[in-house]
């Protein structure tokens, strides 16, 4: 366990340099210039390079990669172009808004996901299933910034319910009750994920099913349900599980057209604008945080997969 | 029907939590502000924000004619190119320290050097004769100096001396932000808000206030400016009472909000107008004014203003630079404008020699009425046998692109309502479009050398007929603007100011 | 060949909805086929005075903001739908089935390559085409570049898998001591085999690039603005959606539709797939 710890560890590690020579070589390539955008229209070539040469622009990319990775190390990603703070701290006012986001979503997906697809499984091969299987397959083919317009349209604008747009912090004025305005972007967002985890859910849930164990319990005349109860679900909630994980990690990247519709000051919508801004040390920095979160997620899945299962071998 | 009961619960929650403090004034913005340091950059929003911290020597009356304001006055030599500025006593900085001619001439030849606007004086040196006297020379006599004083977009907004000298070509950061405005700085939280706080110690010019010159007075705590990049959205935040006030809104938006009692309209006291630049350096417009007359002929403003605009009272297909009433306007070479005459500017492009190559037109998505413009404009253009070939790029890349004359033969712009013909970009020879033909020069000559009103008028009435003539940039009319604030909100302003100001404003 | 077809063909016969969503994509192409005769105007013929109209009278789904028609652009638009599709398919298949092949036959290889798709992997998905299209520019082409890029990576590992079985399949290894070539190999034992799966992630992919570039699009990152795609109409539609919601509807239900049909064929197809490879493909 030990060994396989480290070399999963290991492989995490270089992955990660990997990926960060891939973001900070992929940024510098952008055409368009900060400097343009930051002074404006109308500055001149002397103000550009003055800028330029302030913010270490023209050093060589070697150079600015090991300055950029060595900070990186320190938890220091850098100065933001545009809003002149620390890249730390736009991210971190990002963050509260994307995990709030991510886990108000995630309820959604659990809620509906998993119950529908056990039902789902239970019903194997029925009309309800059939049902139920089309509508997960519809629910994955819709945009989410098209499902978030009609939302907003509906219940902020007609109805009235929630608030059409934007997030003040649960910190501030209101504070938990804010949380409302976090409702129908969750939703848009939980649409195309939920599908997910309910065919997830159905297969691994058919899949024990099969399972020798499972076909024993039968065969001894114990009741359906609590074959199912027993003996599937606790099995098939492990693979379940261990989805939730990546899920959330991918919930954080995915928000981003859901963030630009509902004008959620997230991390999604940072980078989006970012983009626009060419606020390179941002958009290094929020990548490099998620690919961060996207490994660490994978690895802790890996691992406690091994040590929970019982079926995995271990090395 | 359970969740239904949570949801509802939430909803109701939500609303019992909503009182907005009668002490903020919540601002959605079109975008994130660049550095506030006005002097360094020209985005209007900086501007609009930085105003209520930073302040200048002059400031614009209702009449749009720049007044005192940090001054007192100034007694100008005959050649008028030295000026004797006094300064008012004991305005206090945010910091506590007292503003004195130091101060000033520091901020003005640091704005001189590196600001945004800093070459259009002239000013050669700026340095205090008395504690509240500074002396500014001057390369050449400049009629428009008290304006571009005033201009704060851009401009020479003044910042205590040990700060700009330690600045200099950099921008000031935000924790240096100290002016003499009635509000200081209080916090910027990246896509979140920008957060003014009152100044206490704030010394109020003594004159009545007029526009943005006389007394201001403070009324609200805090003023905060919230980034809400969608139109529809910022509609919705002032409707269910999230923002005060809220700025440009389309114009497709107009009936809706003008008839609903949940918002009051402030329409625009200036218009801004679309501009398609053309290449005066390189590629198949920079000599051929015949090409460039048949692109003028084959445009039909009033298809792309519909389109771009949509609300007919918020549009005017007007070829003057400067609407009526001003004191700039004039309608020289305006009948150039609007002909919309495909069959004529077939003719002309024939007369040209335009053998069919692609015109490239650099425009970008981030501004909607320039893609309207633009797109409306291809196709106007196609029917007149002129190819149009659109660069879609976005405002970050427009901006790098234009300064390369390689890469462009049109692009798309805008332009703000200025207080002098000399603030606009195309009379700037270093301006993208490059236009710098004799004609132009020797009429430049003429409009800057005097500062007698009436010669400057005629001068530039000569400029705009030669715009139209050379064509270094194609007018597309006039927009409204519009912002929308919650009905409670009194303001010092009529109709919007190109930077909204909130002084003098309550609720 | 004709057992892979006919595998492929029965499922659409067997379920009604599937049925319909074959004939609903037959549909979309048509339209981008004869796009010129079907629609009405051309989809760039503006018309300012007859601006935003509802539905109904001589523009059959009304106009859009340069008084343009609606039914028209939807019409042009499955042109773009399906370059898009074809072309991130094509791009998957083309760079994942290589990639997943070789890993599968030569391990040295294939530590590196399935390495260098771990990483590509561990990039959130939307953030790298984001990143992909600022660096080579907005334009049809790159867009399906980023997006064929994120399905590059789950078409190797699917191949790889695919191929690792079949490469332990008696048969193979037998041919493999009886002094087969690698070339053999691939286009005799393991190409054939991989039809089905192949055509699964096919569809899904052809699905998820249609959402995907609609995204691009609706950020203002995708196809340019001038070219009417489902996702530009969208994106330019949107601050209408209170005046002229109706403008937003159609694009939107063609992207739905488009996906959700494409979905259930790939979904028909699995049903009918050998199971010891049903898990491995899907998303």
């Amino acid at each position: 366990m030990g060994r396989y710890f480290l070399r999963r560890t290991g492989a995490a590690i270089i992955t990660l340099i990997a990926a960060s020579i891939i973001i900070f070589g992929f940024i510098h390539l952008i055409p368009g210039d900060p400097i343009y955008v930051m002074l404006g229209d109308g500055a001149t070539p002397e103000q550009v390079a003055l800028l330029r040469n302030r913010m270490g622009l023209d050093e060589p990319l070697v150079v600015q990669y090991m300055i950029w990775a060595g900070n990186a190390l320190q938890g220091d990603l850098g100065q933001s172009i545009f809003f002149d703070t620390p890249v730390t701290q736009v991210i971190k006012e990002g963050a509260e808004t994307s995990i709030l986001l991510a886990t108000i979503t995630m309820v959604w997906i659990i809620l509906f996901g998993v119950p529908v697809g056990i039902l789902s499984a239970i019903r194997q091969g029925t009309w309800i299933d059939q049902g139920l299987s089309g509508l997960a397959m519809l629910l994955a083919s819709v945009p989410t910034f098209w499902v978030g317009l009609y939302l907003i349209l509906i219940f902020a604008a007609g109805l009235g319910w929630f608030p059409s747009s934007g997030f003040p912090s649960i910190f501030e004025e209101g504070g938990l009750s804010n949380l409302r305005y976090l409702i129908l972007p969750s939703l848009a967002l939980a649409a195309p994920n939920a599908a997910l985890i309910l065919r997830l859910t159905r297969a691994s849930m058919l899949d024990v099913a099969r399972e020798d164990y499972v076909r024993t319990a039968r065969a001894k005349g114990i009741r359906p349900y609590r074959v199912v109860l027993r003996h599937i679900l606790r099995n098939a909630l492990l693979a379940v599980v261990s989805a939730f994980g990546f899920t959330f990690a991918a919930l954080i990247s995915e928000a981003v057209v859901t963030e630009t519709v509902f004008a959620l000051p997230g991390i999604g919508r940072t980078v989006v604008q970012s983009i626009l801004r060419r606020d390179y040390p941002v958009i290094q920095g929020v990548i490099l945080v998620t690919v961060c979160l996207y490994l660490v997620i994978n690895l802790l899945v890996d691992l406690s997969y091994r040590l929970l299962d019982p079926r995995v071998e271990l090395e | 029907m359970k969740l239904r009961n949570l949801l509802g619960g939430i909803a109701l929650a939500a609303l019992m939590a909503a009182p907005v403090s009668a002490q903020t004034l919540r601002y959605a913005t079109i975008g994130e502000p660049p550095s506030l340091d006005i002097q360094m950059g020209t985005a209007t929003l900086a501007s609009t924000i930085a105003q209520h911290m930073f302040e200048s020597l002059y400031a614009f009356d209702e009449a749009n004619a720049p007044q005192p304001y940090l001054a007192t006055g100034e007694t100008i030599s005959d050649d008028g190119k030295t000026i004797t500025i006094t300064l008012r006593e004991g305005v206090m900085f945010h910091n506590g320290d007292a503003l004195d001619a130091e101060d000033v001439a520091a901020s003005l030849n640091r704005w001189a050097e590196f600001g945004a606007r800093g070459k259009l004086l002239g000013l050669v040196s700026a340095e205090a004769t008395g504690d509240l006297e500074v002396k500014l020379t001057l390369e050449a006599a400049n009629g428009a100096w008290k304006s571009i004083l005033a201009y704060i977009n851009g401009g020479p907004v003044i910042y205590p001396a040990e700060i700009v000298s330690a600045a200099a070509g950099e921008p000031i950061a935000a924790e240096n932000f100290v002016g003499t405005g009635p509000y200081k700085f209080g916090e910027l939280r990246p896509n979140r808000y920008v957060e003014l706080l009152r100044f206490d110690e704030f010394t109020p010019n003594p004159d009545p206030s007029s526009g943005s010159s006389g007394e201001r007075v403070a009324n609200f705590e805090k003023l905060q400016f919230v980034p809400v990049p969608d139109v529809g959205t910022r509609v919705s935040g002032v409707q269910a009472g999230d923002y005060d006030y809220a700025e440009f809104i389309s114009g497709d938006l107009y009936g809706l909000v003008r008839d609903d009692p949940a918002t009051q309209v402030k329409i625009s006291d200036a218009p801004i107008f679309g501009l398609m630049f053309m290449n005066s350096e390189t590629g198949p417009l920079a000599t051929n004014t015949k090409l460039r007359q048949a692109i003028m002929t084959a445009l039909n403003m009033e298809q792309a203003l519909q389109v771009s605009v949509g609300e007919p009272e918020l549009f005017e297909a007007s070829g003057s630079y400067f609407p009526e009433g001003n004191i700039w306007h004039t309608t020289a070479g305006t009948e150039a404008y609007n002909q919309g005459d495909p069959e004529k500017a077939k003719t002309l492009a024939a007369e040209a020699g335009y053998d069919g190559k692609p015109i490239k037109l650099l425009v970008s998505t981030n501004y909607k009425a320039h893609f309207d413009d633009a797109s409306v404009f291809t196709r106007q253009l196609a029917d007149a046998g002129i190819n149009v070939q659109l660069v879609v790029v976005d405002w970050a890349t427009l901006l790098q692109l234009r300064g390369q004359s390689a890469e462009w033969d049109m692009f798309m712009t805008h332009h703000g309502s200025v207080p002098d013909p000399v603030l606009l970009t195309v009379l700037n020879d270093s301006y993208p479009g490059w236009w710098k033909s004799d004609e132009k020069h020797e009429l430049m000559a003429k409009f800057t050398g005097t500062s007698d009103l009436e010669a400057r008028q005629a001068a530039w009435a000569e400029l705009q007929a030669l715009i139209y003539e050379q064509l270094p940039v194609v007018k597309v009319g006039n927009i409204l603007s519009y912002d929308i604030a919650s009905p409670d909100l009194k303001m010092q302003f009529g109709k919007a100011p190109v930077f909204p100001y909130f002084w003098g404003a309550s609720k | 060949m004709m057992q892979t077809l006919a595998t492929w063909t029965r499922p659409a016969i067997s379920r009604p909805l599937t049925t319909l969503g074959v004939i609903f994509l037959l549909t979309v192409v048509v339209f981008a086929a004869f796009s010129p005769w079907i629609a009405p105007y051309a989809p760039d013929q503006i018309d300012p005075a007859n601006r935003l109209l509802p539905p109904g009278g001589a523009h059959l789904l009304g106009t859009d903001h340069f008084g343009r028609d609606t039914f028209s652009r939807l019409v042009y638009g499955a042109r773009l739908a399906l370059l898009i599709g074809i072309g991130v398919v094509g791009f998957a298949l083309a760079s994942g089935v290589p990639i997943g092949i070789l890993s599968a036959l030569y391990p040295a290889l294939g530590r590196v390559l399935m390495r260098m798709v771990d990483v590509l992997m561990s990039f959130p998905s939307l953030l790298l085409a984001l990143g992909l299209i600022v660096i080579l520019g907005q334009g049809v082409f790159n867009a399906i570049l980023a997006i064929g890029l994120i399905y590059l990576t789950t078409t190797a590992r699917i191949v790889y898998g695919v191929a690792l079985r079949l490469r332990a399949e008696p048969y193979v290894e037998a041919a493999r001591s009886a002094g087969a070539g690698t070339w053999w190999i691939i286009t005799r034992h393991i190409l054939p085999n991989m039809i089905s799966p192949l055509l699964v992630q096919a569809s899904f992919v052809f699905a998820f690039a249609q959402l995907g570039a609609a995204s691009l699009d609706f950020l203002g990152l995708g196809a340019p603005p001038d070219i009417p795609s489902w996702g530009n109409m969208l994106a330019e539609s949107r601050i209408y959606i209170t005046r002229a919601s109706w403008l937003l509807l159609w694009p939107g239900l063609m992207i739905v539709l488009t996906a959700f049909s494409l979905n259930l064929v790939g979904d028909a197809i699995r049903d009918r797939m050998d199971p010891r490879f049903r898990e491995m493909v899907g998303r």
